[in-house]
């Protein structure tokens, strides 16, 4: 066997504009995000076509609006029913906080291995670099983040992480783990995936999951899979940590009845998820096996300075996945060119606002759209993504652009003044004649080579026709 | 059995399906014939089974251990003796079907709701290669917004775990194409047995 392992893709340090130029390029990652935006679109039509998907739609907005709105209430009734049903709970005010309470646990409890069900919060806060800094072992099991774990990638996917990969590109990942051969055939990758990581399920000391929510009613924590492995996970090591967004609250079982069924609808196009694993503390008296100790992290990590403002309605996000698939931007770039966790619009608008405002990759990322709103057709809660997108680029826009900000002003004063603007249309006028050649500019100069790069300017009006 | 359960068990078995589950409505008489005979099919030689009064009744244990040589039925949690971990095959052998019976199914969306509690461990349908469910019908929801308010409305300390088992182990990680197996039960069967 080769041995060869894929090269993290793209390179997450360099500028957006070479990541998304050479995800373009790359035929391989096109092919596969067609294939998996096609086939999310058929699922998802179907599924659309089989229930009162428009109603439910009023319905779940309703609801994590509502629960939105009631959040410091439901949190404080969440956690005090998880330690009313033997959990222990801790808010984290941002990933430092998170980070340390688990590897201080996992220290004080002598652990050595972590195995991990499917947590894009852990993503948030790098919660796999932070153990393995603190010198142990740290196992994802579901397939697709295991799978770029040993490549070391990070999801394309909030729900397919390794979506962008194809099978033969997954042989070779999991040859080099294993050192043995391996046929191109999905079932066979399957098997092998399960072999290697049961022996991790049976020896791990601490599981860490996410929360896809937390019910106030009764203190319990949903989460919901397919594989079996977010199971394995919070029920077979001697203690399960949970990590949870602090948005992820409902409040009571008739509300998370309806959240548990548009989820699947969006994410996968499937009216019930294959596993949801409802989690009320510990394991009971008299019971046999889960686990001894349940510790839930709320984390906040910038999220409650959203309530309140005219951008709370990205609380509300259940994590579907449905508007990266209906993304044009996406599904042609693909997720990892955001070079976030979160990609696709909600990624647009999660980074900046999780992040900061300050950061490149929120300067950038709210711009990458083009406000067509398929995100918010896609969206099973009814997020107005394209109108968040425009408020977050408004932000960026204030407190990052200063350079831009003051060369749009002096363009306002100019053009505001008919005297400068005949002006600067007659030395533009000039400039393009000398640059262009038979009517036409075909690579301007400083700027406006971007634009040239891609399309001819016209240099005289009416235009002459292009040979 | 009576009309609206008729509709009811038909609905489950439906959307089960979709997801490439199996099951059939079977009655009192016949379940341990056809738990034997589900066990055959998918090649089964050791078993683990929930401790639960509805499998006695049904005799669905000495059924299995009746089919063919050498097939192996556990009961959770004694087990002859054996700790859990070794008894859900994590040290030792591997379990090849757990047997299960859910405290309530849902219609609608085709799903199971399995409750942990002393005689029910929280894994026993996921590290085994196949799940057989064995449901009375009277036990049967029509949505999952019922089942839910159902589970959780009684007094005192709420089921530390409820599963909700609804395909197969699955996963479309690889090419977004839906493969069985993934870590838990390549094969779900779901016996719901008609009321006496």
């Amino acid at each position: 066997m080769s041995g060869r392992r894929p090269v993290v893709y793209p390179d997450t340090t360099a500028p957006l504009r070479d990541r998304t130029r050479e995800a373009l390029a790359d035929d391989s990652l096109a092919a596969n995000l067609r294939a998996a935006g096609a086939s999310w679109g058929t699922a998802r039509a179907r599924i659309s076509a089989e229930n009162p998907f428009a109603q439910m739609r009023d319905r779940a907005r309703e609801i994590r609006r509502g629960d939105i709105g009631d959040l410091p209430e439901l949190l404080d009734r969440l956690e005090e029913r998880v330690r009313a049903a033997g959990g222990v709970v801790t808010r984290a005010a941002d990933a430092d906080a998170a980070c340390r309470y688990i590897t201080d646990l996992a220290a004080a409890r002598g652990a050595t291995l972590v195995a991990k069900s499917k947590s894009m919060a852990t993503e948030e806060i790098k919660l796999n670099e932070a153990i393995e800094e603190s010198g142990l072992r740290v196992v994802e099991t579901d397939l697709g983040e295991w799978i770029l774990q040993l490549a070391g990638q990070h999801p394309s996917h909030i729900v397919a992480p390794a979506v962008h990969l194809n099978k033969e590109q997954v042989r070779q990942v999991l040859m080099a783990e294993s050192g043995w051969e391996l046929p191109t055939d999905r079932e066979a990758l399957v098997a092998h995936a399960r072999t290697r990581l049961r022996e991790v399920f049976a020896s791990a000391d601490i599981g860490i999951s996410g929360v896809n929510f937390g019910v106030a009613e009764t203190g319990t924590i949903c989460v919901v899979e397919n594989e079996g492995n977010a199971r394995l996970v919070t029920a077979l090591p001697r203690i399960h940590v949970a990590v949870m967004g602090m948005e992820r609250v409902v409040r009571d079982w008739d509300e998370a009845a309806h959240i548990l069924q548009i989820l699947p609808m969006a994410a996968i196009g499937d009216d019930a998820a294959g596993y949801v694993n409802l989690i009320t503390g510990p394991r009971a008296p008299g019971e046999a096996d889960g686990p001894e100790e349940l510790h839930l992290v709320i984390l906040d990590g910038g999220r409650s300075a959203l309530l309140g403002t005219d951008l709370e309605e990205a609380l509300d996000c259940i994590r579907c996945g449905a508007c990266l698939y209906s993304c044009p931007m996406w599904r042609s770039v693909g997720g990892q060119a955001y070079g976030s966790p979160y990609s696709g619009p909600i990624g647009s608008v999660l980074t900046p606002l999780l992040e900061g405002m300050e950061g490149e990759r929120s300067s950038e990322l709210p711009f990458m759209s083009s406000l067509c709103g398929s995100c918010h057709d896609a969206c099973p809660v009814g997020i107005p993504l394209h109108d968040l997108l425009v408020r977050v680029r408004a932000r960026v826009t204030t407190t990052a652009h200063r350079r831009d900000r003051a060369r749009f002003r002096l363009w306002s004063r100019a053009w505001s003044s008919p005297g400068a603007y005949r002006l600067s249309v007659a030395a533009a006028r000039i400039g393009l004649r000398l640059v262009g050649r038979r009517g036409w500019a075909r690579r301007l100069p400083g700027p406006g080579a971007e634009w040239t790069s891609q399309r001819d300017l016209p240099t005289r009006w009416p235009p002459t026709p292009p040979r | 059995m009576a009309a609206d359960t008729a509709a009811l068990s038909e609905g489950l078995l439906a959307a089960l399906a979709r997801r490439r589950a199996t099951g059939a409505v079977v009655d009192a008489a016949g379940a341990a014939g056809a738990a034997a005979a589900q066990a055959a099919q998918w090649g089964v030689t050791r078993s683990l089974l929930v401790d639960d009064p509805v499998l006695e009744d049904l005799a669905i244990g000495p059924g299995l251990a009746r089919d063919g040589d050498g097939h192996e039925v556990l009961v959770w949690p004694e087990g002859r003796g054996r700790g859990w971990r070794e008894l859900l095959g994590l040290e030792g052998p591997e379990l090849t079907m757990g047997v299960t019976v859910p405290r309530l199914g849902v219609a609608e969306r085709g799903t199971l709701v399995l409750e942990t509690g002393p005689g029910h461990g929280r894994s026993i349908d996921v590290v085994s290669m196949y799940h057989l469910a064995v449901l009375p019908a009277s036990r049967l929801r029509a949505t999952l917004g019922e089942a839910l308010v159902e589970t959780y409305a009684r007094d005192g300390r709420p089921p530390s775990a409820v599963s909700l088992v609804s395909a197969p182990s699955r996963t479309s990680d690889i090419e977004k194409i839906s493969t069985l197996g993934a870590h838990g039960a390549k094969g779900l069967h779901v016996l719901v047995v008609a009321d006496r």
